[in-house]
Formats: C-alpha cells, structure tokens, sequence
C-alpha cells in the first residue's frame, strides 16, 4: 500500500491557507487519481500542456516546476507502463485532486454535452466514440497491457461503464464543493 | 430594508435566494442572513419554490447523493416523510421527488439526467460556499464510505451469488451422496471347528457346534 500524510496546511494559489487534515491515497486511489488525469486529457486539446498550465495557475509551480516532474508523480499509479516506487507526498496528491477539479470546471461544458440526454442520440453517439478513442489511446500508449485491470478497461464490454463513471466524477467534482466530494471519494477503501 | 436576491445559474438549472441580512449576527448590507424565499428552475420542468427549510432539506439530500454517486454508489436518500427525496431512476436518470408541507398537494416528481444533476449540485454548492449567504447550514462533510456502503454498488443477486452457488452444490452433492446405497456391513462369521471328542481335556473353552 502507498500511503501519504499531508502536512497539516496547504499554501493556495490565492494565498490563504487551507487545512489539509489528512490527504493519503492507497493504491486503488492512486489508480484512480491517475485515470482521472487521463480522462482530463482525452476531454481537452493539448491536454497535458492545459493540465501544466493549470498547475502553474493554481500555484503549484515548486511541485510540479516542468512536465517531466509532473508526469513523473503521475507515474507512481502501480499500472503504468513505467511505475515508480516513490510514494506521493500528501501535498502532491492535494495539489493534483485540486488540478483535476479545477480542470473538470474548465471542461465542464463538454462534460455536461457527454451527460445530456436531450440530445440526439446519434450526436451523443459520435461525442462518446471520439472520448472513447482518445482514451483508449492513450490508456495502450501509457498503461501496462498486461494487467488484468488495465485490459478490462479496452474490453469494450467494461470499458463503457468505466467511462461513464469517470465522466461522472469529473463533472461532480467541478465547482466549490468539488475537491472535498472528489478527495473524500479517492479516500474511499478498497470494498 | 430592501430584500436581496442571488441567482446561480447552470445550463439546465437555475436557483434564487431571497433574504434579508441579519443585523443581530452582525451581518453587513449585501449579506443573505435571513432566507425567505427560493425558487429553483429546471429547463422544461415547473418552478419549485418553498422556505428555509425545504433547501435545507435539497441540500440534505441532494449533496449525499452526488457524494455517493462519485463512489459509484446509486442509493436513495430522503424518506416518505422527509420533503425531499432523490433516487436512482429505472432509466439510469434521478428522480427526484418534492412534497409539499400543505395538506391534499400530491407530491412533485422530477425525472433528472447526469447533466442536470451534476448542475443542481453545483448551484447548490455555489449557493451555500458563498460568502453573500452565511446561513449555517447543517454539516455536509464529506468523508470516505465504509466498506459496508461500497458493497452496495453491487448488486445484491451478484453479492449473493456465490454464496448461493456454493450452498446449491454442497445440497446437490449432500442429496447424491444420499442415494447411493450404503454397502453391506459384513460381520465377520465365527469359525466353527468341529471337536471330536466333547470329553478331551483341555477343550471347554472351545465353541460348541450349533445343531442343525
């Protein structure tokens, strides 16, 4: 297991101090906060250049001063192609729960589009299978193939509600009230 | 003293609050301290409106919900009694369901998508982390579910399958091992050795020939 512990506050981008009790992630979490990333990126153009941007935006400049430091704490989600064993401080998994909501509200139109069932069906259709294509793209360019957890997300079968729920989750966790939903979901243990 | 309203809007929802400050809490001017009215609007649905508590009761039930639903699990919050009630539709949608406090009003049903949901939660959370409206709400923290409550995001027939399946064979095999016959208990015979004389000694201890 990967645990982390927050320190107890967390510098803003807006300056004021926010109270971090305690932000730890076991390793289904950290799955989880890397696929959401992922999901980012399959939704927005240039994703990983907009989520770097984000970064610096919101501050975090010190923790993730380039792309390459960026995409190295990304890489400690155990199914990566390319894992690493340094564990994630309890800042940096703050710092990218609050990424990944700050981008969800960037991008929540499109989320909101993917969700609308008043819709054409044939429109919805086309707006899943172009989310569906990135993403499984970028899952086979980065994630190890070999994992059961890994394919099950190619299965075609599986792979629609895993997206859904992913989807989902980005639009819940944008807005005021969506780092605390979004942090408390990833705490959730492993059923 | 003049009565403030705030809107917050989302493409398919649209809530209002109306209220005065509270001078006693020390509230400026611009500051909802006192609510008295709300009004809530979905695209292609009727106005709701109602008073403090109702949207205390929204927010009771709908910001649980959304907090479930991020875990992936779908459950139903708020009872017959409770004034509002949020569930998973057979749809994949939410309904959601308002009833009134008046007596002989029929309660009020509201099919919601994903879309329309993930806007409610967000005006609800824009309304109640503004600084224009301090009103203290009951406690909404969210925290990690339990093992327990994640269970629940599988189906029961599928949490109880195994167990079923494991009970089904251990009764199938129990009744088949019923049918087959036991096999005959063989009791070992007694050897009868004839004697020749009943009188030699030595022999009484030896069996006595049955007569046939």
């Amino acid at each position: 297991m990967t645990d982390a512990i927050a320190p107890p506050v967390l510098s803003a981008a807006s300056g004021e101090a926010i109270a971090v009790v305690n932000t730890a992630l076991d390793r289904r979490g950290l799955e989880r906060l890397d696929l959401l990333l992922l999901t980012v990126e399959a939704l927005a153009i240039n994703g990983g250049e907009v989520m770097l941007w984000a970064t610096q935006q919101l501050g975090y400049e010190s923790l993730f001063p380039n792309r390459v430091e960026l995409w190295k704490r990304r890489c400690t989600n155990p199914l990566r192609r390319s894992t690493r064993r340094t564990a994630l401080t309890g800042e940096e998994i703050e710092a990218l729960i609050r990424v990944i909501c700050a981008m969800a509200d960037r991008l929540y139109p499109m989320l909101h589009q993917l969700l609308w069932s008043r819709e054409p069906s044939a429109l919805q259709d086309q707006r899943w299978a172009k989310f569906d294509q990135r993403l499984r793209d970028l899952i086979g360019e980065r994630m190890n193939l070999r994992r059961g957890s890994v394919q099950r997300l190619l299965e075609t079968e599986s792979s629609s509600p895993v997206q859904r729920q992913m989807v989902i989750t980005l639009a819940l966790a944008a807005g005021a009230g969506g780092v605390d939903r979004l942090r408390a979901s990833l705490q959730d243990p492993t059923p | 003293m003049f009565n403030l309203s705030y809107r917050y809007d989302q493409t398919a929802a649209r809530l209002m609050v109306e209220g005065l400050p509270d001078i006693s809490a020390g509230h400026g001017q611009g500051v909802i301290g006192i609510l008295s009215s709300w009004k809530l609007q979905f695209v292609g649905s009727p106005e709701l409106e109602g008073k403090r508590e109702h949207l205390e009761a929204m927010l009771a039930t709908v910001l649980p919900y959304a907090r479930y639903l991020l875990s992936g699990v779908a459950r139903p919050f708020g009872d017959a009694d409770s004034p509002v009630s949020l569930a998973p539709a057979d749809n994949g949608g939410h309904q959601l369901e308002l009833r009134s406090s008046k007596p002989g009003v029929s309660p009020l049903t509201i099919a919601l998508d994903d879309a329309e949901l993930a806007d409610l939660v967000r005006c609800l959370d824009a309304m109640r982390l503004d600084s224009r409206v301090q009103i203290a709400w009951a406690d909404q923290r969210d925290r990690p579910l339990a093992r327990r409550e994640l269970a629940e995001r599988v189906p029961l027939m599928k949490r109880l399958a195994p167990s079923v399946m494991g009970g089904s064979a251990l009764l199938v095999v129990a009744l088949l091992s019923a049918l087959v016959p036991l096999p005959e208990s063989k009791q070992p015979k007694q050897e009868v050795v004839p004697t020749e004389s009943a009188e030699s000694p030595g022999n009484a201890a030896q069996p006595v020939p049955k007569a046939e």
